[in-house]
């Protein structure tokens, strides 16, 4: 087994504060776009035939869904997810920090494994990823809360330097034990 | 809370002046309500962050005697002679370093004291036996193989000599020579 290049361990957080701030935004779009939204009188809906205080949601067309902007910010962070399992090293985030923050940085403090961040990327995604999809199904609250849950990972990543997606490593494999006992 | 929500509002999302109007302004959620929300959240944040720090690197007493380290988890030989300081750490787990920084200097300043580690990446098994929800976890061992106190997270310089008081009496292994040494 290979050694992995280790990195900066301030990088990760560097990353978690940007990817927070853009969850928080989505978050508040998420709130006040069609994902909360009760029918009310929208023109988008028959209202002869749904009451106005459904939710909105599940009466709109797709591209109504797709182009809701909680929607459109989330998919961002979707693929900026997506990006940080996939390529880390070209991650924008992680460019700008090498490029820009680090060299106004004192020398770094440890340097860490990079699969650890990493894998808490794959974590953001599969959280954020769940939200989008209910979304695009019409259920109404999906995106608001995966993407405040996605939101506090960050935000506590970012601001306490606690890595949600580490300990969650556990428990997916202690969950996966189950399954295969189960099934012997 | 029934009938339709409150707000019949224009305002359908905090950009609506730069989107497209889907025909869907009225009965989102008003941009008030989505601000405390959205305070609400950070808020959280804050409290679970704390939460998560003051409890962090703590030693807390285990009291059932039927915890015994496992012989094939750990083979006695390695065991010290008055106690172990079992650590648990994945590949991923990016606060390891640090903890063994910490329990390698305690076990190096005290007689009878061994640091050991066990990598649990591939073995959720002994995750699932000693009910390892993070890592590092930490598991303060006596001189017969029981576990007296657990630390989760890079245990705190006072915790593991409240661990050792609280679990195995008074006595502390403090080695008196180089205590003295530390003092004048």
């Amino acid at each position: 087994m290979t050694t992995p290049p280790v990195i900066d361990v301030r990088r990760p957080r560097f990353g978690a504060v940007l990817t927070s701030v853009l969850l928080l935004i989505a978050v508040l779009l998420a709130l006040t776009g069609a994902s909360a939204a009760r029918v009310g009188d929208a023109a988008a809906v028959d209202a002869s035939t749904v009451s106005s205080s459904q939710w909105l949601l599940p009466h709109l067309g797709l591209s109504d869904r797709l182009l809701d902007p909680a929607f459109l910010l989330t998919l961002l962070v979707a693929v900026l997810f997506a990006w940080g399992v996939l390529w880390p090293s070209t991650h924008p985030w992680n460019v700008l920090f090498q490029k820009v923050v680090r060299p106004r940085l004192a020398p770094p403090r440890a340097m860490e494994d990079p699969s650890a961040p990493r894998f808490a990327q794959g974590v953001g995604l599969a959280v954020v990823g769940v939200g989008l999809v209910l979304h695009v199904l019409g259920v109404p609250w999906a995106l608001v809360i995966a993407a405040a849950a996605a939101f506090l990972a960050a935000f506590l990543n970012a601001a306490f330097d606690f890595c949600l997606g580490c300990q969650l490593y556990l428990l997916v494999h202690r969950m996966g034990l189950i399954r295969r006992r189960a099934h012997a | 809370m029934p009938g339709p929500v409150c707000c019949r509002s224009k305002s359908y999302s905090v950009i609506a002046g730069f989107w497209p109007d889907f025909g869907r302004t009225v009965g989102s959620v008003p941009l008030s309500s989505a601000l405390l929300v959205v305070g609400s959240l950070l808020l959280l944040g804050l409290a679970a962050g704390v939460w998560l720090r003051l409890r962090d690197g703590r030693a807390r007493t285990v009291r059932s005697a039927d915890s015994v380290i496992d012989a094939a988890v750990l083979d006695p030989g390695l065991w010290g002679a008055r106690a172990t300081l079992v650590q648990f750490g994945t590949e991923f787990c990016t606060r390891c370093p640090q903890a063994r920084r910490v329990l390698a200097a305690w076990a190096d300043r005290h007689d009878g004291v061994r640091h050991r580690e066990v990598d649990l990446t591939h073995r959720s098994d002994i995750a699932s036996r000693y009910r390892i929800m993070q890592t590092p976890t930490t598991l303060v061992v006596d001189s017969s193989g029981t576990i007296r106190a657990r630390i989760h997270g890079v245990p705190r310089p006072e915790a593991l000599q409240e661990a050792w008081r609280a679990a195995l009496g008074s006595t502390t292994p403090e080695n008196a020579s180089l205590t003295e040494g530390q003092a004048s």
